[in-house]
């Protein structure tokens, strides 16, 4: 499973060790996160989606996904 | 300082002291129970007086265990995962060559063999380490 947590980590200028005290972690748990060695529990990723303003899908995708998930607003409300 | 901080600094405090603590008591009790002057009683009492110790040991590895986040619960078990196969792999290795051979209580009795365990976990708290880092 790969991520956007680096990304999206840098575009608000959090460094590792701001965003493991937000969510109440360890840095070596957001390192391993963003490195791809560690895949989040689903509360840990709904926690870090809560504070990033992002949903699961947008953060944490599959390998073979190409991607974040391209379900946009618009699709989903076809539904 | 936060109150959450101060009291996990004030737990680590507790959890060094037990560990110091016992390991101070445990040689001690080594030393004397070398001796042969004592009677058997005293010798029982010195044998069990580490014990309630290394429990407060455990009390607080426990304990700390349970503070940790996910990750770092994961390590813990995968470094069991290692030292629990690797101590029943010794235990019947030593089981089967004092069927074999006649071990030498003097160099393979439980108070030589337990630190194995402690070692193996050791080795796997360092293996799984390396994996997230």
């Amino acid at each position: 499973m790969r991520n956007r947590l680096k990304v999206l980590r840098a575009e608000r200028d959090w460094s590792q060790a701001d965003l493991a005290d937000a969510l109440g972690v360890s840095r070596q748990t957001i390192n391993a996160i963003e490195t791809g060695k560690y895949d989040p529990s689903l509360p840990l990723a709904l926690r870090i989606g809560r504070l990033m303003v992002q949903s699961v899908e947008e953060m944490f995708f599959l390998d073979d996904a190409g991607g974040p998930s391209r379900v946009t607003p618009a699709a989903k409300g076809k539904k | 300082m936060p109150d959450t901080v101060r009291n996990e600094r004030l737990s680590d405090v507790w959890g060094y002291a037990a560990f110091f603590g016992w390991a101070a008591v445990y040689i001690g009790a080594r030393l004397i129970l070398e001796l042969e002057t004592l009677d058997w009683r005293t010798r029982a009492v010195v044998a069990i007086v580490p014990v309630p110790l290394f429990a407060w040991v455990l009390w607080n590895v426990s304990r700390g265990i349970g503070q940790m986040d996910e990750l770092q619960r994961r390590i813990q078990l995968e470094a069991l995962a290692l030292a629990f196969p690797l101590t029943l792999l010794l235990l019947m290795t030593l089981g089967l060559m004092e069927l074999a051979i006649g071990l030498n209580p003097n160099d393979w009795s439980y108070r030589h063999v337990w630190p194995f365990v402690f070692l193996f976990y050791l080795a796997g708290l360092i293996r799984a380490k390396r994996r997230y880092e």
